[in-house]
């Protein structure tokens, strides 16, 4: 068979293909295929070229081609061909279910920035939907952060959600309260009046946090504090003189 | 003084208590009984305790901790909680767990701040 | 002593489960706190998640030692589809007196010790992905939670 392969191989490649990148790939996979004709472990050598070939022609093109062929040489091993076609398939599958799930993971990660503002504060946009898996991680991720920075104030802007429900609620509820347990003060910003309207309808009440018009006036309103702090430190006299006993 | 179940270090009037060890209940329990008698022998002001290495908080710990906080107000000395870590602060804020009377700060130098600002 | 529970209609069967606890005093609690702990940590939970599994079980123990006297605990890894997440499965099981009314219980903020929030079984219902429990006055309470490994 291997002979007869390359024999008639321009003949073969002519009638598997029309434009000339598909022709020299084709031809690529017949010389492989003679090459590994009759080995023993055939379907696994033949893996590796039917997969070069599926980088230049469709697996509908692959399909036919092999029938052709079927058809043009004696005794041609469809059944392993396809084995090792549907193999070289599967693994691509689970190839890109991988890279979907790293997509995933990484639209997670650039959704949830966490920005420090400033030398006490952090800012935290709310991008998208959240959903349970996405608030928990982001959660998570404020609160590291928080605890690596030791940031006093952290402003979460929320102007790009588009809709609160009560789980969602729920969820920023006990990310501000698990914000403040670190001993940081979480001011909410960017409260759309649709979201205001659910809000108030649902009953979710964020009396827990300070809510500021923007992140404007948030900054404004941290600096204004951290400067009172500061008044409020600077006239430190000694203290703590009588010793114990 | 009897012995003490956590070493402590006084700060002008201030008591930092680094917790370092399994909190079990037993032990929060002798703790809490130690801190009371500390702030009256001690004449302690404000009582800083750092659960920085502290990995579980459960509801009864949290109890213990906000009901010692209470006791100490009544001697006139008030508590701050610091460094809780992020993963136990998420866990008792989903369990719907408030820290009554007690007053928290994610670092040392801002536990003294609060203090320096209660008196 | 380790032969197979039965209450109502569910069966424990021991050799299921990667861990069985005894608690029958107060350092038990401790203990199965650490091990829930180092389980769920070497099952690849994340950090959050850990510390939510193991509060859970000191609650589950707590509730053992304080209203039951004694108990078990059992933990075991669940594989729910091949190649998907895993999630651990607790049960708490105890022949104590039973709870006079589950829902309010649940419901958080009730309690009858005086030394309690009240926020246990309900804490750990909301710690936990899901909740199931089962009890009865004279013949004891089983609580069967499980937590989803979560991709983070």
């Amino acid at each position: 068979m291997k002979d007869f392969v390359i024999s008639r191989l321009g003949e073969l490649v002519e009638e598997l293909a029309k434009d000339d990148e598909q022709k020299k790939a084709w031809e690529d996979f017949l010389i492989d295929f003679a090459e590994v004709c009759g080995k023993t472990d055939f379907k696994e050598e033949l893996k590796a070229p039917v997969s070069n070939l599926l980088q230049h022609i469709s697996e509908k093109e692959l399909s036919d081609g092999i029938g052709l062929l079927y058809t043009k040489i004696d005794n041609f091993p469809a059944v392993d061909v396809y084995k090792a076609l549907v193999e070289v398939l599967g693994k691509k599958n689970d190839e890109n279910q991988v890279r979907i799930a790293e997509l995933h993971d990484t639209l997670a990660e650039l959704s949830t920035p966490i920005i420090q503002l400033w030398q006490d504060v952090l800012l935290a946009p709310v991008i998208g939907t959240l959903d349970s898996q996405r608030a928990q991680n982001m959660a998570e991720k404020l609160l590291e952060s928080i605890a690596d920075t030791r940031a006093k104030v952290v402003i979460v802007d929320v102007t790009g959600v588009s809709m609160i429900d009560t789980i969602v609620g729920e969820f920023l509820i006990e990310m501000f309260s698990a914000v403040k347990l670190l001993g940081s003060d979480v001011i909410l910003t960017g409260i759309k009046p649709e979201i205001a309207h659910t809000l108030v309808k649902l009953g979710i009440d964020f009396n827990m946090v300070i809510i500021k018009r923007d992140l404007e006036s948030a900054l404004k309103y941290s600096i204004r504090k951290f400067a009172k702090d500061a008044e409020i430190k600077q006239p430190n006299p000694k203290r703590g003189d009588a010793d114990e006993n | 003084m009897k012995t003490k179940v956590v070493p402590t270090i006084k700060l002008y009037d201030y008591l930092i208590v680094p917790i370092q060890i399994e909190l079990d209940d037993s032990t929060i329990e002798k703790l809490q009984m130690q801190l009371l008698n500390e702030i009256s022998e001690r004449k302690i002001r404000g009582i800083i305790i750092d659960v920085s290495m502290v990995d579980v908080i459960d509801s009864y710990i949290s109890f213990v901790l906000s009901e010692t906080a209470a006791m100490a107000k009544a001697m006139g000395c008030y508590t701050v909680i610091c460094k809780i870590q992020p993963q136990v602060a998420l866990t008792l804020a989903q369990m719907g767990i408030k820290l009554k009377d007690v007053f928290t700060a994610n670092s040392l130098e801002g536990a003294i701040d609060i203090l320096n600002q209660l008196d | 002593m380790m032969d197979d529970k039965n209450f109502n209609d569910i069966d424990i069967n021991v050799h299921d489960y990667d861990i069985v606890l005894k608690i029958k005093d107060e350092n038990d609690i401790a203990v199965s706190r650490q091990m829930a702990k180092s389980f769920a940590q070497k099952n690849n939970f994340s950090l959050a998640d850990v510390t939510k599994i193991a509060t859970a079980i000191s609650e589950l123990s707590r509730n053992i030692y304080r209203y039951a006297k004694e108990g078990y605990i059992y933990i075991k890894k669940k594989e729910t589809e091949p190649g998907k997440d895993i999630s651990i499965e607790i049960i708490a099981y105890d022949r104590g007196p039973g709870i006079e009314n589950v829902e309010r219980a649940v419901a958080g903020g009730y309690t009858t010790s005086q030394r309690s929030l009240g926020l246990g079984l309900s804490g750990i219902r909301r710690l936990m992905d899901s909740f199931y429990i089962k009890s009865e006055v004279g013949k004891g309470t089983v609580v069967v939670v499980e937590k989803r490994r979560r991709r983070f």
